[in-house]
């Protein structure tokens, strides 16, 4: 795997696959690739309201996608910026989300990269 | 056939619970609490899986809501949840919830053994 590749799971697309097959896991890459720049950008927006709970809300549901799906790293920085929110700590979640956004090419990528090995 | 209600409001969760789901039992989908809580009434599920972090009211709120309903107060719910941390658990069972099952699902039996036993409550 190359160096620049976000640490992830394959695991846990085959667990995907064993659910539903391949579709069920194209079908959830593209459902959650769709919702991504969505998420981290009200995530990004309730951060500048200074509203907590919405970052909360928003990073919450990206912890969960990016688990089920074996985006670890981006698992892991959701779940970190869902505490400071939590905690009602604003400093930090621009850094995470900093960290977010970086990584969402990568994580694109991978899934992506995944689903085409699927269909080939 | 056995109905299972599914109140998620992410689509790529309520995607996967109907992959997992759909083969042994009917589901019916709510994306938030407004709509679950009325459309609960007419469906009248056997069991509910109940997200905890949605949009407006929030997991626990609904639960308030269906054990204070006197048709919807008896329906098993499980809280079905990436809130995991330690003692979430039985925070969530404290507050009311009949089960407990944590996001992601890695393993499916968890999530049926769950369902099952919901459905032996309603027995």
């Amino acid at each position: 795997m190359h160096a620049d590749f976000p640490e992830t799971d394959p695991e846990a697309l085959e667990r995907l696959r064993r659910f539903g097959g391949d579709k069920l896991l194209g079908d959830m890459v593209v459902l959650f690739l769709e919702a991504l720049p969505r998420r981290l950008a009200s995530a990004r927006a309730g951060l500048g309201r200074g509203e907590c709970h919405a970052v909360e809300h928003e990073l919450h549901a990206l912890k969960s996608s990016a688990a089920q799906l074996g985006a670890l790293r981006m698992h892991r920085l959701s779940q970190e910026g869902e505490l400071l929110a939590k905690a009602g700590t604003l400093d930090g979640l621009a850094r995470i989300l900093n960290d977010l956004d970086a990584e969402e090419p990568r994580v694109r990528e991978w899934l992506t990269a995944a689903c085409t090995r699927e269909s080939a | 056939m056995t109905l299972i209600a599914v109140v998620e409001d992410n689509a790529d969760n309520r995607l996967l619970l109907h992959a997992l789901l759909g083969g042994d039992y009917d589901i019916v989908e709510y994306e938030n609490g407004t709509d679950a809580l009325a459309g609960l009434h007419t469906a009248r599920p056997d069991v509910v899986l109940l997200d905890i972090s949605l949009p407006g009211m929030d997991g626990n709120e609904i639960l308030d809501h269906i054990r204070a309903d006197e048709d919807l107060r008896s329906l098993p719910v499980i809280a079905l949840t990436a809130h995991a941390m330690m003692g979430d658990r039985e925070k969530y069972l404290a507050a009311g919830f009949d089960d407990y099952v944590t996001k992601p699902i890695v393993d499916e039996t968890i999530l049926m053994e769950a369902i099952e036993r919901g459905l032996e409550r309603r027995r």
